[in-house]
């Protein structure tokens, strides 16, 4: 018999993930704003590499939440709470979230990867270095970077619109997604 | 599919309740997080003497960035003047509150869940919670207050809005609870 709604684990990951993404938002308009890094002006150091460790973190969350979605599937949702263009809007919606989530994280290494930082994973692990410093290729894959996350903002605003929209309706179809 | 009825004759105002409390602590517990490290990145690394060095503003820096050789400077200007501004309690009474707030507004994310499922706890934990978090922008507002106007310029509208959306958060979950108890 399937589930009603998504495993404990798929329901655990989606928020952790949800919480990140908006962490990572926020800081990075904050860390932005911060003076150039200097010898003398370390500020920016911290937020990016914590920015970098939890970007790097989500790629693996999201994978993992892709695997447990597939794997786990639950009972498809009462047509009579959603009409059919509204479920394929919600399965664009996920798509939509996933890939973009998985373009943020990646643009976002490759554009570090292309700078005279290092990354080490929440401070233990060293990644080898992919590329040599490239101001070129850092600005391409930064800006790749930037437009992936307004996209991944704007897509989010219809998945939580969407979210909404169906606790008003008391439907059951938010239900799905908090069960502890 | 009974369980599936069940489910759906879950008071309404419990379900609406849950998930904007959802989706404020998703949002709030960034913003706490967020406040907490810009207090500890901000005080840990000032000077010691609180004269900033100069700007170091090469040019292809300010390419990538998008900024003027003068904004460079005021991203200078402007960390130096929120350090100044602060009184020397502040950084720590705001990181505290932050901290505070971060791991209320994360359990806010779980309360919201319970209320949508409407375990029986929830209504109860839900008013505890969430007036947590009112006492948490009242505490800020108090300490922001006691400040200058550079802070209060920076954080009283944010805190004042947020207070507004817990106090409501408050008042429908004790609604809530009110209509259960004579229904």
């Amino acid at each position: 018999m399937q589930r009603q709604g998504f495993s404990r684990t798929a329901v655990i990951l989606h928020w952790l993930l949800a919480v990140s993404i908006f962490f990572l938002f926020i800081s990075s308009w904050w860390m932005m704003a911060l003076p150039l890094p200097s010898p003398e002006l370390q500020f920016r150091a911290f937020p990016f590499q914590l920015h970098k460790n939890i970007g790097l973190t989500l790629v693996i969350i999201i994978l993992m939440l892709l695997y447990v979605r597939l794997r786990h599937r639950p009972a498809p949702v009462d047509s009579q709470h959603m009409t059919g263009w509204m479920h394929w809007m919600a399965i664009a919606a996920h798509v939509a979230i996933y890939g973009l989530v998985l373009a943020v994280c990646v643009t976002g290494y490759l554009s570090s990867a292309h700078t005279r930082w290092d990354t080490v994973f929440w401070w233990s692990i060293e990644f080898p270095r992919i590329a040599a410093p490239d101001e070129e290729m850092n600005e391409f894959w930064g800006e790749l970077h930037t437009y992936a996350a307004w996209a991944l903002l704007g897509i989010i605003a219809v998945h939580v619109s969407g979210a909404i929209y169906h606790a008003f309706r008391s439907d059951g179809i938010v239900r799905r997604m908090l069960r502890w | 599919m009974s369980n599936q009825n069940n489910k759906t004759s879950l008071p309404h105002w419990a379900s609406i309740l849950g998930v904007i409390a959802i989706m404020l602590g998703v949002f709030l517990t960034a913003v706490h997080g967020n406040e907490a490290m810009k207090q500890a990145v901000v005080t840990q690394h000032m000077p010691a003497d609180g004269v900033m060095p100069p700007a170091d503003c090469p040019e292809e820096e300010l390419e990538e960035e998008g900024i003027s050789v003068a904004e460079c400077e005021y991203l200078i200007d402007r960390v130096q003047g929120v350090a100044l501004a602060a009184p020397d309690w502040f950084p720590n009474a705001q990181m505290t509150l932050s901290i505070i707030g971060t791991v209320l507004a994360f359990i806010s994310i779980i309360i919201g869940g319970a209320l949508v499922n409407y375990t029986p706890w929830a209504s109860k934990a839900a008013v505890t919670v969430f007036s947590g978090l009112a006492a948490v922008d009242l505490l800020q507002f108090a300490a922001v207050v006691n400040t200058g106007p550079t802070l209060r310029e920076v954080y009283l509208g944010g805190i004042l809005l947020w207070f507004i959306l817990h106090l409501m958060l408050v008042v429908g979950a004790l609604a809530g609870r009110h209509t259960e108890a004579e229904a």
